[in-house]
């Protein structure tokens, strides 16, 4: 199955890059690894089906699986909003080497 | 009845001392000392009933759902404790109001009442449970009444806290164990149980534990330590705490759980030897003190040694001597320590090198104290005497191997002889060894003496008719030994028996060593061991503290990689060590045909190559458009596999990310950091590792079934039930709503985190300004070279002025933004049966908000800071209203059908509003927080000009 291999690529960039030290490349991690997921839920529902489900307009026995979609759709904006929050944490003090905490102002116990 | 009236009235106490604080201060201690009386009063009858063979006991049912009942119980063991507290309690009450100079003293009135309360529902519970409760609750006064003395109180405190309240765990653990073996909660049916005699290990196990709860309260080694160190409090707490209440709480289990263990072997040898042991110890460090108080304490953790060694005899007639020697020491140990402390107050000082001799200036003072140093010394002919003659008695009764009974009175005789010394010290050093005291020297007034004296004092009349003892020390018998018939006698004199010899002995030895007192005393004084008690339960403190930090060391680590590597190993082994299960077994089902289309391939490579160059490639901006790139690859991809809506979605989530992208990398350096990762081998091979599993996992699970039975119900059914085409968004807002709900709940959340955590931190460190030296902790931000005219020609407003170059897109915005209105609106209404719906709509909102933001000449917040959290927050609570709507057809957001002027609406319709809202209100979040600089980054050319002019004039 081609997109099996897809999803491997991607799996494998997104890990790949969520181990990196830069936050903003943890960020396209996470992106990636998410895009991995979608297409992993995608091909859940058959992709011997490839038709849009509406039903105005489609044939029952080709149209795709609508329950993945669904999930997949939530999902995407979901993604949205975690990597919105990894890059306004990547912001902070310019320097978005996580090695390092930044200067947030606070002091530290230990 | 007269039990809850007693424990009403001493819960009340503390209430009423807080109005009579305030009034009339530290005089508080007169009515409250009265009141004590009286209720000691009003005992006598029940007192009378107990001491003549029947307890009076009470119970009604409190959480019977957990076995806890009120019940009380008084028999003769209470009654003596109950005495002791009342009485005792009085005669400090008495004490305290002219022995505290300044002051209201209403914390300690109140915790002195509260107590008291504390110690007799202590006494008078029969139920297991309650006797812990109240356990800790005397555990708690204590550490809160020595808290009070301020700085130097705090480590003894805690101290107190940690020993006492071992003692509480095991008590708890004891009585979890009695509960869970007998079944019952009540003390005295647990007693009854047959498994006392059949199971030794268990009773054994059950004894150690209540011998060490014990121990702990009473001050015995190793837990002794906290009492010396509890002297920081003031005076009359000591006097009260530890002379007569506290330590004789941990005598009170000792001598209750007696009933249960007096014959078992471990019980007996624990306390015969941890009590003598700690007699020795106690009497050795009170000799070697030369502060009066720390003196009195030790003697009070010798004592205490003494009698729990005679409870671990477990005789009737050990008990006998062990009870009245509690009630000796009580009183005795009471009024020294209230006449010490007048002693301290009187000359300013407690250190016996320092007192000056005091027997001519404070007469009534040292005669007192000398009484009372000779009832502890055990001359007669004072209760002290009686008392200590009948303990050494006692321990000729133990059992064991032969000569064993010698050696246990042997000891025992040795400490007493101790004792005596550290009296004789305590008298000589404080009145007889010294100068000539000053003027201002003077006795004592009488209201501060008077209580002081009076419980030594009694002991001389109460030796004379000690057989008035007799019977309620009859009734402690019968407590402990509920069948008990020994006959009880107390007298002053009873011929020459061994015991009296060997008191002879002690006495005289003991004068001997005081006459002697010059040649030994800095001898003795010079301490034995490097480190005192105090200091090693410091040192273990330290040790465990240094473990802690050491084990939380070990995932103490700021950032994520070392943290998210062991969850995608642990991730990729499950899938792929599962996945080839699965193949090796043979479970694995024939793959579905037609799965691939030729088109599948194309975007395989795009995306292959978009990855590999993703993680490889090492600007900024280059990895941002490849993000893009990937994303609109992906978008293709989905819009093959039929999923219109979700296309859709991608497409437009994979804009405004990038926009959102470009607002984060502008304040960041052009490329990634360029040190060399050490970890580059391990990261690939990771990565490459759980790729391969994910790949395999993907293989074999996915396309070996036909299409779900659920997906044909939703594609057949779903245009039926709903009246809406789109099956998706039909699955969305009304088969799957409180899923959407959730989601758009994150989504907010996700907003309302971002808006915080930017809150919470100061401007100037959000934005810095960039330091233009290259080593800087601020990665070096190296401002675009560019090679500009003149300031005004124009090049240079092209790149410059952005009012100019906005200006365009300003224009343009007044087309733009009521097109892209309406298409949202479209796409909005049209989305139950064409794609489209409120999260789509929502976003081409989202495109249009960035578009003003990209539109302005300056960096400014799109809208004002209220309004994105109003939008989320009304959008989920929209989408609540919705929902419980709902109710009206049945459920949580059941959508109801309506037809109105024809038009065919739907309650998911305005659940879709909340979900416009809340992904508008995310979007908004992120222009407004990441859209702003602080003034001056380097991307602003003239910023650049300034500062590099201004480098110049420094």
């Amino acid at each position: 199955m081609i997109l099996a291999l897809t999803i491997g690529f991607l799996v494998a960039g997104g890990t790949y890059l969520l181990l990196q030290r830069s936050l903003v490349r943890i960020a396209f991690g996470v992106g990636v690894l998410s895009h991995a997921v979608n297409l992993f839920l995608l091909t859940a529902g058959i992709t011997a089906y490839r038709q849009e489900p509406l039903a105005s307009r489609m044939d029952p026995a080709q149209a795709a699986d609508p329950l993945p979609q669904a999930f997949v759709l939530t999902a995407i904006v979901i993604t949205l909003a975690v990597t919105v929050f990894l890059l306004a944490l990547a912001v902070i003090g310019r320097n978005d080497n996580t090695h390092r905490v930044p200067e947030t102002g606070e002091e530290h116990d230990r | 009845m007269i039990l809850v009236w007693l424990l009403a009235v001493l819960a009340l106490v503390p209430v009423l001392s807080l109005p009579l604080t305030r009034t009339i201060e530290r005089r508080t201690g007169y009515p409250l000392g009265i009141l004590y009386l009286v209720l000691a009063a009003a005992l006598i009858p029940s007192a009378r009933q107990v001491v003549n063979g029947h307890p009076v006991s009470y119970k009604v049912a409190w959480v019977p759902q957990l076995g806890l009942n009120l019940s009380l119980r008084m028999d003769g063991l209470a009654l003596v404790f109950i005495a002791l507290a009342l009485i005792i309690g009085a005669v400090v009450f008495f004490y305290s109001p002219t022995y505290f100079r300044t002051g209201t003293q209403r914390g300690f009135y109140v915790v002195m009442s509260a107590f008291t309360f504390a110690m007799v529902a202590l006494v008078l519970s029969d139920n297991l449970i309650l006797m812990f409760l109240t356990w800790e609750l005397t555990s708690l006064a204590s550490f809160l009444l020595i808290a009070r003395s301020g700085k130097p109180g705090e480590p003894a405190s805690m101290r107190t806290m940690l020993m006492t309240f071992i003692g509480g765990l095991t008590l708890l653990a004891a009585g979890a164990l009695i509960i869970a073996r007998t079944g019952t909660t009540n003390f005295s049916e647990a007693l009854a149980s047959g498994v006392w005699q059949t199971d030794p290990v268990f009773t054994g196990v059950v004894a150690v534990l209540i011998a060490a709860a014990g121990f702990s309260k009473a001050a015995q080694f190793p837990f002794h330590l906290w009492l010396p160190d509890a002297m920081a409090a003031a005076t009359p707490v000591s006097a009260y705490l530890h002379a007569a209440a506290v330590v004789k709480a941990g005598i009170y289990l000792l001598m209750r759980f007696t009933a249960y263990f007096y014959d078992v072997p471990i019980w007996q040898i624990l306390l015969i030897g941890v009590g003598l042991f700690t007699t020795l110890l106690g009497a050795w460090f009170a000799l070697q003190q030369t502060d009066l108080k720390k003196l009195m304490a030790y003697s009070t953790v010798s004592q205490l040694g003494l009698i729990t060694a005679t409870i671990g005899v477990g005789t009737e007639f050990a008990m006998t001597a062990a009870v009245l020697h509690t009630i000796a020491h009580a009183g005795f140990k009471s009024g020294l320590f209230m006449l010490m402390g007048i002693v301290d107050h009187q000359t300013g000082t407690r250190k016996i090198d320092r007192l000056p001799a005091l027997r001519k200036a404070m007469p009534w003072t040292f005669a007192a104290t000398a009484l009372g140093l000779a009832s502890m010394a055990g001359v007669p002919p004072l209760l002290g005497f009686i008392s200590k003659e009948k303990i050494l008695a006692s321990f000729l009764e133990v059992s064991g191997p032969a000569g064993l009974n010698w050696l246990v009175l042997g000891i025992a005789a040795f400490g007493s002889v101790l004792t005596f010394a550290y009296s004789g010290k305590i008298l000589t050093g404080a009145f007889i060894d010294g100068d000539k005291p000053g003027p201002d020297v003077r006795e004592a007034s009488w209201k501060t003496l008077a209580p002081a004296a009076f419980p030594i004092v009694m002991g001389l009349p109460l030796a004379l008719v000690v057989a008035w003892f007799e019977a309620p020390v009859a009734a402690v018998l019968r407590s402990v030994w509920p069948g008990s018939r020994k006959e009880v006698s107390f007298y002053l004199w009873h011929g020459f028996t061994v015991e009296l010899a060997i008191t002879v002995l002690i006495l005289a030895l003991g004068t001997w060593i005081v006459l002697k007192r010059a040649s030994w005393r800095r001898k003795v004084e010079k301490p034995i061991f490097r480190y005192d008690g105090p200091a090693v339960l410091g040192i273990m403190r330290e040790r465990v503290d240094q473990a802690g930090v050491w084990l939380a060391g070990l995932t103490r680590f700021d950032y994520p990689s070392r943290h998210v590597a062991p969850i995608m190993v642990s991730l990729g082994v499950l899938i792929g060590a599962g996945s080839l299960a699965l193949w090796l077994t043979g479970n694995v089902a024939p793959l579905h045909p037609d799965l691939n289309r030729p088109i599948d391939l194309g975007i395989l490579i795009m995306t292959a190559g978009g990855v590999i160059a993703l993680c490889v490639t090492r600007s900024r901006l280059g990895s941002a458009v490849l993000l893009g790139g990937i994303g609109i690859t992906l978008t293709v991809q989905i819009l093959l596999l039929g999923a219109a809506d979700v296309g859709l979605t991608q497409l437009l989530v994979e804009m405004l990310t990038v926009i959102v992208i470009m607002l984060v990398l502008r304040k960041l350096p052009l490329e990634f950091s360029h040190g060399k990762n050490p970890k580059i081998r391990r990261n690939a091979i990771i990565s490459a590792g759980v790729g391969l599993a994910a790949a395999l996992a993907a293989f074999t699970v996915i396309g070996r079934r036909d299409r779900s039975a659920i997906a044909d119900y939703y594609l057949a059914e779903g245009p039926v039930v709903t009246g809406g085409s789109n099956v998706v968004n039909v699955i969305l807002v009304e088969f799957r709503a409180l899923d959407t709900f959730g989601e758009l709940t994150v989504l907010g959340l996700a907003g309302l985190a971002i808006v915080a955590v930017l809150r919470t931190i100061p401007r100037r460190y959000l934005d810095p300004e960039p330091d233009p030296s290259p080593d800087s902790p601020v990665t070096y931000v190296a401002p675009p070279v560019v090679e500009l005219d003149v300031e005004g020609s124009r090049a240079y407003d092209a790149l410059e002025n952005a009012e100019a170059n906005t200006e365009v897109l300003r224009l343009l915005q007044k087309a733009l933004l009521p097109i892209l209105a309406l298409v949202s609106a479209m796409l909005f209404f049209r989305g139950h049966n064409q794609p489209g719906g409120g999260f789509i709509a929502a976003l081409v909102a989202a495109c249009a908000v960035a578009y003003i933001y990209m539109a302005k000449p300056k960096d400014e917040p799109v809208s004002r800071p209220r309004t994105p959290v109003l939008l989320i927050g009304g959008g989920v609570l929209i989408a609540v209203i919705t929902g419980l709507a709902g109710f009206i057809e049945g459920e949580f957001l059941q959508p109801i059908h309506l037809d109105v002027l024809g038009l065919h609406l739907v309650s998911s319709l305005i659940f879709d509003v909340g979900v416009y809202a809340a992904v508008l209100g995310l979007v908004l979040v992120a222009f407004n927080a990441l859209g702003i600089s602080g003034g001056g980054h380097p991307s602003d050319l003239k910023y650049v000009k300034e500062r590099a002019a201004r480098g110049v004039a420094e």
